[in-house]
């Protein structure tokens, strides 16, 4: 898409005139270079969109590349914790790439379409660290945020919406599969995959087809409780998922200045995608090795049920001796679980041995005056909501 | 493991630092096997590469039993086209009476300025013979050692400490136009400088270059410079029969094709024609890119190291021409004696520099720097072994293309100092940088598998994090040039690669 950069350092994305259309609050952000909608009218209507009907996200500013060449299988299982060795044609795996040291990178979703043909995308650029990687495989590394339109289309009604839009027979496609499609003579990618931890879709299609699918999934939607959704809601979706976020849950190992901030996949309750056991090498795989072998991982990131009803954004986590022991990475009163839930990174044992007696510390601002709440905190499974719903096939139809 | 064990430790490659590294470890009673690429052993010690050699330390030479070899010192002469040569021999009152000759100033002065210079490589060379500190793991060990360089370096006394630092990162030629006039002494000083790497006089760190080459030369600018009695392949052949006396097995035309890595793990070797051999230790005497991107292989390395080695300066800018003679020619102003000894042509700063710019963007220079060195060959026939600089690693023309002209130019500056070379050369080779590369499977042709610089010194050597000789494969290890304390023919990193090796078992 051409633009006049003179009047705008951020680009638009191809759904740009739609969005706008949509936004009511003028509420933008910057993701990646691109300007997108936070919210577009009140964040708790889409959240409710996306837990009751179908939401839209405009995903363009995601990082994607695409990488071709006779290696490219080889260097996507080189370059990942996961052992992808066995991943089949048109199949999408989620997956961390870590640095030398063993500590996450970023996480992000790999596509792929043949042996020699795959897709990245995770949330920050990370160009340059791919070449760099790619060093001695025969690949081609393609950076195409630009040039493939995205965008995520989640919730209960997701899939009939979908269909209703031209894609037949979606509801058979399993979780983290992916399908072509011609649509009104438009190719679209859809894959079954996204973000809310709820039944959910995303598309990918060249950018001239942008604002015509946009509208087309407006009109499909209609009758099924169909909005646009921003960054916001998004947010809410992931944490009650128990989706990390990079740079919020943990720092980024190319980003974070200090070395002690850095985290390994165990210390942010990413140990299952470590296949240690693979049979080839893979960037981290020493470290990672060493770390597991002398048991020196320091954190955990876990889920907190917390007392009361007030969220605990960025509190401190203390033991019964009041010790400082971790701190509240992303919180929320989750509408849906009707709970106080939030994620945080502990000092081990406490999150893995010890998961009782701990309490947050939450200041709750009322009118510029701050109540202090000393609430009681139990351990549990990161992931607060998934219903069945999200990996059921066939998926389910509403009309 | 599969296959038979039958080695403790296989070397990959046969050159000096290779069969030291095998006697050292064979001597402690381990089975060891070289693989050598080529047909024989030795590497780039030989007649065609190697012109003059500094000695071997005691410390090298008794690890390996005791080295029976006798060593020639040689004198330096600057040839000057007036034929007002200067002869340097490292000895403090004939050099001062040579050098008073041209300038009583200077000649002083350079008393002045070796004694400190040989100081302070002291300092560095006390350094230069153990295992370098590993900066990345944090053993109190290792930060010993580091704090006792720097204790070294203070206890210089403060005059001399400020002026080690200020020495660190200066280039030679501002040191030599401070102190010396004589423009023929600047340059003699300042070719040394710059010898086999890839700066020029007026590029910073020139200086450390020096003080490198003076702490494996006796500390002495011109004093450490010999020739080995019977040729310098001597050292090659004595080194390979302490070999065979020790039972090392070597294998030579045998070419590693890569590692055999099992658990993260090296455990052997699979040579080009498929063959596999198996040991509890794999070393590499090859270059440190080689080492990593051809025997470990870049799919089995994490991207910040292959970033590091990527980084890895090793694009080498000497060349070498053996001119084949069927007599000796007659050198303006120089008796038999000058004949046997290191002519050096590099009349000035301005005359390095000038020939090192078009280097820097790959062209050639048509007046390069010379250091030439007459032998005989096996049929007592004389030829002349020129030591040529800089001849880029790469040419914009392709060195196919330039290598006569380039030839014809080099033999034009020699007939500045020998009229009648023209009529003496029977045949003509010039082996260029690249030439050494495919050659001696070196890569970039560098003669010191890689820059001696600042950043590719001590505990940088080759890339941090892989210094103390191991690699970032366990089980594999290097102990070429490449290594600390670098090339220069001293079998030091072969002799402190084995003690890491012996270490490890």
């Amino acid at each position: 898409m051409t633009q006049d950069l003179r009047y705008s350092a951020l680009k638009k994305t191809p759904f740009h005139s739609r969005t706008s259309l949509a936004s009511r609050t003028n509420k933008y952000y910057n993701w990646n270079g691109y300007t997108v909608p936070t919210e577009y009218s009140t964040t708790e209507l889409e959240y409710t969109a996306a837990r009751n009907g179908t939401s839209v996200m405009d995903l363009t500013p995601m990082g994607k590349y695409e990488i071709i060449g006779d290696h490219a299988h080889q260097f996507v299982d080189y370059l990942v914790t996961r052992d992808l060795s066995k991943m089949k044609d048109n199949t999408v795996a989620y997956i961390i790439w870590c640095n030398e040291d063993g500590k996450v990178i970023d996480d992000g979703t790999i596509f792929k379409f043949s042996s020699t043909k795959f897709m990245l995308c995770c949330a920050v650029k990370i160009y340059n660290w791919l070449n760099d990687s790619a060093y001695g495989f025969d690949v081609t590394i393609t950076d195409v945020t630009d040039t493939i339109a995205a965008l995520a289309i989640q919730g209960p009604t997701s899939c009939s919406t979908l269909k209703k839009f031209g894609a037949t027979d979606l509801e058979t496609l399993k979780p983290f599969e992916m399908r072509e499609y011609n649509i009104d003579g438009f190719d679209i990618l859809i894959s079954r995959t996204g973000f809310t931890g709820d039944l959910g879709y995303e598309l990918w299609t060249d950018p001239k087809n942008a604002e015509m699918t946009w509208d087309n999934i407006e009109i499909a939607g209609k009758e099924l409780k169909l909005r646009p959704f921003g960054m916001y809601a998004l947010e809410m979706t992931r944490i009650e998922a128990g989706f990390i976020q990079t740079n919020t849950d943990f720092m980024a190992a190319e980003d974070s200045l200090r070395p002690t901030r850095m985290r390994s996949p165990y210390e942010i309750g990413m140990g299952w995608l470590v296949h240690l056991n693979k049979n080839s090498y893979f960037v981290g795989k020493k470290a990672l090795k060493k770390e597991k072998e002398e048991n020196t991982t320091e954190r955990c990131l876990v889920g907190l049920d917390i007392d009361g009803d007030k969220p605990a954004h960025g509190s401190v986590i203390y033991n019964s001796k009041k010790e400082d022991i971790g701190i509240v990475t992303a919180a929320l009163w989750s509408p849906i679980m009707k709970k106080n839930i939030a994620l945080a990174s502990l000092k081990r044992p406490y999150g893995i041995k010890i998961k009782e007696n701990i309490f947050a510390e939450i200041y709750h601002p009322e009118e510029l005056e701050y109540r202090k709440i000393w609430a009681r905190c139990k351990v549990v499974k990161r992931q607060f909501f998934n219903p069945e719903r999200r990996n059921k096939v066939p998926a389910d139809l509403y009309e | 493991m599969p296959g038979n064990l039958s080695f403790d430790a296989i070397i990959i490659g046969g050159g000096h630092n290779g069969l030291v590294c095998a006697n050292v470890l064979a001597r402690k009673n381990k089975r060891v096997l070289i693989c050598e690429a080529r047909k024989e052993c030795g590497g780039m010690v030989n007649n065609d590469i190697t012109n003059y050699v500094p000695p071997v330390t005691s410390a090298v030479s008794s690890s390996i039993g005791g080295m029976q070899i006798n060593y020639i010192p040689k004198t330096t002469i600057a040839l000057s086209e007036t034929g007002q040569h200067i002869r340097l021999v490292g000895n403090q009152h004939i050099d001062h009476k040579s050098i008073s000759t041209f300038s009583s100033h200077d000649a002083d002065r350079f008393n002045d300025f070796h004694e400190k210079m040989s100081k302070f490589s002291k300092t560095l060379g006390s350094f230069m013979m153990s295992s370098p500190p590993r900066i990345m793991n944090n053993s109190f060990s290792d930060y010993f050692k580091l704090f006792k360089l720097g204790l070294n370096v203070r206890l210089l006394g403060k005059k001399n400490f400020n002026e080690f630092a200020r020495m660190i990162g200066l280039n030679i030629a501002d040191e030599l136009e401070d102190n010396f006039e004589n423009t023929l002494l600047q340059g003699l000083i300042a070719h040394d400088s710059v010898i086999g790497s890839n700066l020029g006089p007026r590029s910073p760190g020139s200086l450390i270059n020096l003080l490198y080459r003076m702490a494996i030369h006796n500390n002495s600018l011109f004093g450490g410079i010999f020739q080995i009695e019977g040729g310098n392949d001597q050292f090659t052949k004595h080194l390979i029969e302490k070999c065979k006396s020790n039972n090392v097995e070597i294998k030579t035309s045998a070419s590693v094709k890569n590692c055999i890595i099992e658990n993260d793990c090296a455990v052997g070797v699979e040579l080009n024609n498929g063959e596999k051999m198996y040991a509890k230790k794999i070393i590499s005497n090859a270059d440190p890119r080689s080492t990593y991107f051809s025997l470990l292989g870049s799919q089995n390395l994490d991207t910040d190291v292959k970033r590091k080695i990527k980084h890895h300066r090793s694009k080498g800018r000497v060349a070498k021409l053996i001119l084949e003679l069927d007599k000796l020619p007659s050198f303006n102003n120089c008796d038999d004696n000058d004949l046997d000894s290191r002519m050096v042509v590099a009349p000035s700063i301005d005359y390095i520099e000038e020939t090192f710019n078009p280097s820097k963007f790959d062209k050639l220079s048509l007046e390069p720097t010379l250091e030439i060195c007459v032998k005989k060959d096996s049929d007592q026939n004389p030829k002349l072994d020129i030591k040529v600089q800089y001849a880029p690693y790469k040419t914009h023309q392709g060195w196919e293309n330039i290598k006569e002209s380039y030839v014809k130019s080099i033999i034009r500056i020699i007939s500045k100092y020998a009229p009648n070379i023209n009529e003496c050369i029977e045949r003509k080779k010039l082996l260029t940088p690249d030439d050494i590369e495919s050659e001696y499977n070196v890569s970039g042709g560098h003669w010191h598998h890689g820059e001696i610089q600042i950043d590719q010194l001590f505990m940088m050597r080759p890339i941090p994090g892989a210094s103390q000789y191991k690699t970032h494969l366990d089980g594999l290890f290097m102990c070429g040039a490449g290594t600390h304390p670098g090339g220069g023919l001293t079998g030091i990193s072969g002799k402190n690669a084995a003690k890491a090796v012996l270490d490890d078992f």
